[in-house]
């Protein structure tokens, strides 16, 4: 009886899921078109998976064994039950035999995976989502189990109808029960849809060069896509979910709901209300239509579950007072976000929620014209002044008027251009950029400044979702730039780092670009510091979010501090997974509240580790964290670390020679 | 506050400076090797620059030739090539941090003596003797006139080949230029007086001489005051044409403006504005300059805190501030603003003691910080945490020896604790700022309040520390600042009993901190003649009493500095207290209801009797040593301070005892300020800072 219901289940199951996923394919097709080549694609995708996926996956053992076997024994399961008893090649002697015991392997192999699925599920960690996928290692099991024993009659083992008609249908039931949850479950919405939408989404992903290549691509690619402001078409932003690129709404269907960018969320730890993984089902809810009511995964905090919904064609945020109410999800959700990329860096389905994020703030920004609380002064200041802060261009330079610091203008060429950035206005700052100087001078670096010349590079407004004026600012800038010769930029604002490495080549502007402890690093590297050993109290460091996730710097800094002789007191959250400051993506210009603040978080992650002082690498960092009260750790920059660690001249001794007071030698 | 206005660059001539604050031209006293720039005084200005300040005009009065004397207040001899080296270290030394230098250059005509070093005969356009100095002069020839000119010329060379950045030209405080300028002054009938371009004459040759010699890329400035305050000086509307028509040279790259002449004591105390003044009194003269000049105009006086500066900036009465006094107590004070550490600049509280040092001949200290001027010596600015163990120290007693001693302690990261009987921290402080006028004062106090808080010190206030308690804490170091009590008990006849019913005389303590209330006719008898008695008496006529303050002394506050007693004198007249000096109080007695004075004249043996309702006796203060004898034979030390080690700034050498475990059991003891014998405030501060940098 099996060996004829098992083809029409496998056949059956195969059509249906051939329809869910044309369906789905027309779910993702409402998005706009993005330019991808589907051949290449698809010939990348498998490495893209077992390379650059596995990678992500794999920083969590248990789950990533457990997957390879899971995963694994289902693929080679499922391709071989097709062979065997779909087209029934396991009847037959010779490779059919060979067939029947490969598919028990694969199904055994997937059944014991099955069983750490279960594990993991008997009390899953809170990042997890609940609902269908409960059911998920039953299905698995029901599955792997189902088609297991079925092959044991295929290869002999038992009778061919188990003995009995009624086990044979309990048991075509139970394959039945794994088919639909496998097979056309995962192109009809089931929690095995992140299999298919997921291999797609790797083929097709909007950011190709961010995947490792066998030649060795970078493998990082983080940089803002620019937005055409001269294409009447298209929309400035995303007001609705049919506003997303084709494969962005691929890729948020690609989901596993594992949380991990949960987990690593410094605004949903802060209980603002923002938590990525709703974020990106809420996306999936906008593009299908219907409303967040089945969401089975922690709710953005302080926001409860089933009063949000929305279409592929309604707005994803409700515009205030117009209609009132709410939409697929609210503003200050959007605007809570740091633009951290922890997210992104956890994501194992490689989804780019930070992309999303601004493509959606840039629609309440430059449709809606609704940027809350200092945002919009602080956009106008841009406007107005190109600087966030409202302050005279001509005052850039007001700090160094001791300094005498060379200006591009006069020498009109230099080995480094040193990038000031907004800094230059905040005292704090200044301190840094003294530092920076001294250290530059100390090795005899030929450098030269813009000064007033100089504009904001934009990362502001354009994390602020005002593409424009990041457009103007960074197309003022590159015609500045242009003008002077010069081999290297140097900065100490990781922002103004990413946005000038990264973001300025769409619009024609390519240089090379260091982070002043990179470059600070490779000083030291070709002996032009000379440093003394340090004395101060112990130490550790917080990699700014822009250095490391975003430009994978993590070594330099760290070789700078050894350098002037500090072991370093490292954080349990640091490197790629350093927790971030509170300061990036105008999250302190757009203040959204929440429960504590980022920055409180972060210092107590400095205070467990015992450290007086915590080193940073950015101007952000440095005010968010010095922001912090009651704070253990003295907060400084490294370029300060490193002006204080320099061997000049010995200092003044103390003067040691008794001295007459002026008095006796006065004339009475 | 952002401070855009006070940290905005200027240009001045070809000169940028990188703020808006300037310490301006004084005394420094600092000059002492025949007017060269030692190196303490580099060091004094090398602090300031090192803390932000964007320019310095050093050397106050400084001398362009031979006869304009400088010994008597060590100021910079600029008559004489030997000098430019000296410059070059002091200029490179600011320049190294970014700071700008000039120096004020003048010839002081006859205002200073006469009567020392080479004896020289001084000069004034009309030979007019000048009161302040009590200097008498001889009337300038045409041919001193020109050689004068000359010196001035190859002063601000010998400036400029010493790499400052430019001069000033003092015309103010009756100087040589102003006293061609001052018709009450100048009564000459040649080309040198009479009419207005007459009376400029000098000047103006001075400055087209100056500028002949140094050229265009030297800053050259003109300090003048906005009104001389004199019935018959120049007033503000005469100073306004006088800086109008310099400035229409094109030659004068800044004005400095000061208010008030200076050749009185009662108008020399209006120049450096002691705390008895409004914030920036005279900045309505400076900013009436500013309308009808074109380039920058300073101003300073009695602008010490860095909002006030920003006001001022950003109102655009000046260009830039001078905080001079505000440096003097501390030169950190840009370095601060820019740390956002506002709360932790020590303020200039305008007690004048730098100024009042300054008119003795005396170096130039701080009241409150005895680092500065003592850069030279090591003294920190910034005490730095100790490398060594972390020790247990304890300080006995709040006021300023104690605070200080707290504080630096605090700073070299050891675990402190202060006690302090009264309910609040200052000692004597708190009782001087009773009195009318002097409450700013206690702005020393409420710095150490802020600092103290800061570092964590555990206050005991209101705790009277005795034997049991201090030993409980098991300190590695005692430090006793207990000060001591007013000292009425020196004369038996006075009447002064421990029972304040039985006692016939009160302390001025008792009459300042509220513990006594006033009479209606009061005897102050002042044996002291220092700040203490004219307090008391000042406060006493607030109080609606008759007063008279008597002293066995010259005068009634004839220990007060020259800035400061004008102050209380405008006072004491206003109120009609009577001053009456060369009587000693011999004895009180009570009768009926009345007391009975005896005073006696010094120099006759004469007495007389005044019948008040209260004696307020005024005798210094006498140690409070009790616990310091109970505690020093169980000390290391003996509670003996290693006076060698003091004096060069060195560790003492018993703290070694304590890292090796020898020299005994238990602490180490030392004792300061007035428990050990009254000195003053610098003195108590002083002792501490020396004594506790190194523990």
């Amino acid at each position: 009886m099996l060996d004829i219901l098992l083809p029409i289940l496998i056949f059956a199951a195969l059509a249906l899921a051939a329809i869910g996923a044309l369906r789905r394919v027309r779910l993702w097709r409402q998005g706009r078109s993005s330019p991808v080549s589907i051949a290449k694609g698809l010939a990348a995708m498998p490495r893209r998976y077992l390379v650059d996926l596995h990678h992500v996956v794999a920083r969590d053992k248990y789950i990533s064994n457990t997957h390879v076997a899971t995963a694994g024994g289902f693929v080679a399961a499922a391709v071989l039950m097709i062979l065997v008893h779909g087209l029934g090649l396991g009847s037959l002697q010779g490779l059919g035999g060979v067939l029947g015991w490969l598919l028990l392997a694969a199904s055994a192999c997937m059944f014991v995976g099955s069983l750490f699925v279960a594990k993991r599920r008997r009390n899953p960690p809170p990042r997890l989502s609940k609902g269908p996928w409960m059911r998920l290692p039953k299905s698995l099991m029901a599955f792997s189990l189902g088609v297991f024993v079925i092959t044991l009659a295929s290869v002999g083992i038992v009778p061919a109808d188990l003995g009995s008609w009624i086990v044979a249908l309990v048991l075509a039931g139970v394959v039945t029960w794994g088919l639909a949850e496998m097979v056309f479950g995962m192109t009809w919405g089931g929690p095995m849809k992140h299999a298919f939408a997921g291999a797609l989404h790797l083929a097709f992903h909007r950011r190709p060069e961010r995947f490792s290549t066998k030649e060795g691509g970078s493998g990082r690619s983080t940089g803002l896509k620019a937005l055409d402001l001269d294409d009447d078409r298209a929309p400035l932003g995303v007001g609705a979910p049919r506003d997303f690129t084709w494969n962005q709404l691929l890729g948020f269907d690609a989901c596993v709901q594992c949380g991990r960018c949960e987990a690593a969320c410094p605004a949903f730890a802060a209980g603002q209300p923002l938590n990525p993984k709703k974020l990106i089902q809420d996306m999936v809810v906008g593009m299908v239509g219907g409303s967040d009511a089945h969401y089975a995964g922690s709710p953005y905090p302080g926001k409860p579950i089933g009063e949000h919904g929305g279409d592929p064609h309604g707005p994803i945020v409700a515009r205030p007072f117009a209609n009132g109410g709410t939409a697929l999800v609210d503003a200050d959700t959007l605007w809570s976000c740091t633009t951290c990329r922890a997210c992104v860096e956890e994501c194992p389905m490689m989804i780019e929620h930070v992309d999303a994020i601004v493509d959606m703030r840039r629609f309440l920004t430059l449709e809606h014209g609704n940027t809350p609380n200092k945002g919009g002064d602080v956009l106008d200041n841009l406007i107005a002044t190109d600087n966030p802060g409202g302050f005279d261009p001509g005052s850039r330079l007001n700090w160094a008027a001791d300094q005498n610091l060379p200006l591009m203008a006069d020498r009109q060429e230099a080995e480094v251009l040193l990038w000031l950035g907004d800094g230059a206005f905040d005292m704090r700052n200044q301190r840094t950029l003294r530092a920076l100087v001294k250290v530059l001078r100390a090795a005899e670096v030929d450098f030269a400044v813009l000064g007033n010349e100089e504009r904001d590079s934009g990362d502001v407004a354009r994390r602020l979702g005002d593409e424009a004026t990041f457009q103007r600012l960074a197309r003022r800038n590159i015609t500045t730039l242009s003008r002077y010769r010069f081999t290297h930029i140097v900065t100490c604002d990781p922002h103004s780092f990413h946005v000038l490495k990264n973001e300025y080549g769409a619009l024609g502007g390519h240089y090379s670009v260091f982070h002043h402890s990179t470059y600070i690093a490779e000083l030291f590297d070709s002996g032009r510091l000379n440093l003394k050993a340090w004395k101060g109290d112990s130490v550790t460091y917080h990699d700014p979010c822009y250095l490391g996730r975003y430009n994978g710097e993590y070594e330099a800094p760290r070789r700078v501090l050894q350098a002037l002789g500090i072991e370093v007191k490292e954080m349990a959250r640091s490197g790629y997974r350093s927790r971030c400051c509170g300061g990036g993506g105008g999250a302190p210009i757009t203040d959204i509240p929440g429960k504590r603040r980022i920055p409180d978080m972060r210092m107590d992650d400095v205070r467990e580790t015992g450290a007086e002082l915590v080193a940073v690498g950015c101007p952000q960092c440095t005010a968010m964290l010095e922001g912090v009260v009651n704070a253990s750790a003295e907060v400084r920059d490294i370029a300060e670390l490193v002006a204080e660690g320099l061997n000049e001249e010995s200092a003044q001794d103390r003067a040691s020679r008794r001295t007459q007071q002026s008095e006796e030698a006065l004339v009475s | 506050m952002a401070f855009d206005a006070l940290l905005e660059p200027i240009r001045i001539g070809k000169q940028t400076i990188r703020n808006r604050v300037v310490s301006t031209a004084h005394a420094e006293v600092h000059a002492t090797d025949g007017g060269m720039t030692t190196d303490r005084y580099v060091r004094y200005y090398e602090e300031k620059a090192k803390g932000g300040c964007g320019l310095s005009i050093c050397g106050g009065s400084s001398v362009v030739s031979i006869d304009s004397p400088q010994g008597w207040w060590s100021s910079v001899n600029l008559s004489t090539d030997r000098i430019i080296p000296h410059f070059q270290n002091l200029a490179d030394a600011v320049h190294k941090h970014g700071g700008k230098i000039m120096i004020q250059i003048t010839h002081m005509g006859r205002r200073s003596r006469w009567d020392g070093y080479d004896w020289p005969v001084l000069l004034s356009p009309s030979g007019i003797r000048e009161p302040v100095h009590r200097s008498t002069c001889k009337t300038i020839e045409e041919e001193e006139i020109w050689r004068i000119v000359g010196d001035f010329a190859q002063a601000a060379r010998r400036a400029k080949e010493g790499g400052l950045d430019g001069v000033e030209l003092s015309a103010v405080h009756q100087h040589l230029i102003d006293q061609f300028w001052s018709p009450r002054v100048n009564k000459r009938t040649d080309q040198w007086g009479g009419s207005f371009e007459n009376r400029m004459r000098f000047g103006m040759e001075v400055l087209k001489a100056v500028r002949a010699e140094v050229g265009d890329d030297f800053v050259v400035g003109l300090r003048i005051c906005g009104d001389e305050f004199h019935p018959d000086g120049l007033t503000h509307e005469d100073m306004k044409q006088i800086a109008a028509y310099y400035d229409a040279t094109g030659q004068v790259d800044f004005f400095g403006v000061i208010g008030s002449g200076s050749d009185t004591h009662n108008s020399l105390a209006n120049v450096i504005p002691n705390m008895a003044y409004p914030p920036e009194p005279f900045l309505h003269l400076a900013a009436g300059i500013k309308e009808v000049v074109s380039v920058p105009v300073i101003h300073a006086q009695n602008i010490k805190d860095p909002n006030q500066a920003e006001r001022i900036l950003a109102g655009g009465y000046v260009d830039m501030v001078g905080m001079t006094r505000a440096h003097i107590a501390d030169p950190h004070l840009i370095a601060k603003v820019k740390m956002g550490q506002v709360d932790r600049i020590k303020q200039c509280v305008g007690a004048n003691y730098c100024i009042d040092r300054q008119y003795q001949g005396l170096d130039v200290l701080c009241i409150q910080n005895a680092a500065t001027s003592r850069e030279y010596l090591g003294l920190p600015h910034i005490i730095e945490k100790s490398q060594g163990p972390k020790r247990k120290v304890v300080v006995v007693g709040g006021g300023p020896g104690g605070m200080e001693s707290a504080r630096v302690a605090a700073e070299r990261g050891h675990d402190v604790t202060l006690f302090e009987a009264e309910e609040q921290l200052g000692g004597q402080i708190t009782i001087a700022a009773k009195a009318p006028q002097r409450d700013q004062i206690a702005g020393i106090t409420r710095w150490y309040q802020l600092e103290l808080t800061r570092l964590g010190v555990d206050q005991r206030l209101g705790t009277r520390a005795d034997e049991a308690t201090l030993k409980d804490l098991r300190p590695d170091i005692l430090v006793l600042a207990t000060g001591g009590h007013p000292f009425l008990e020196q004369h038996p006849q006075w009447g002064y009993s421990e029972q304040p019913e039985q006692s016939l005389v009160v302390s001025s303590w008792d009459i300042l901190s509220g513990k006594v209330a006033p009479g209606k006719n009061v005897l102050i008898y002042d044996a002291i003649c220092e700040f203490s008695g004219v307090s008391v008496a000042d406060y006493l006529a607030d109080k609606g009493a008759k007063v008279e303050i008597v002293t066995d002394d010259v005068k009634p506050g004839a220990a007060v500095g020259g800035t400061n007693f004008p102050t209380f004198y405008r006072s004491l007249y206003d109120k009609e207290v009577i001053m009456t000096s060369d009587l000693a109080l011999h004895n009180v007695y009570r009768e009926g209801d009345a007391l009975v004075a005896v005073l006696e004249n010094e120099y006759t043996g004469v007495q007389e009797e005044r019948v008040v309702d209260q004696v307020v006796v005024e005798n210094g203060v006498r140690p409070d040593e009790a616990l310091y004898y109970a505690l020093k034979d169980q000390s290391r030390n003996h509670g003996q301070v290693d006076l060698e080690a003091l004096y060069a700034i060195q560790p003492q050498p018993c703290l070694a005892t304590l890292d090796e475990g020898q020299g005994g059991d238990g602490f180490l003891l030392f004792r300061l300020g007035d428990c050990t014998a009254p000195r003053n405030t610098h003195a108590a501060i002083y002792d501490a800072l020396r004594l506790c940098m190194d523990f």
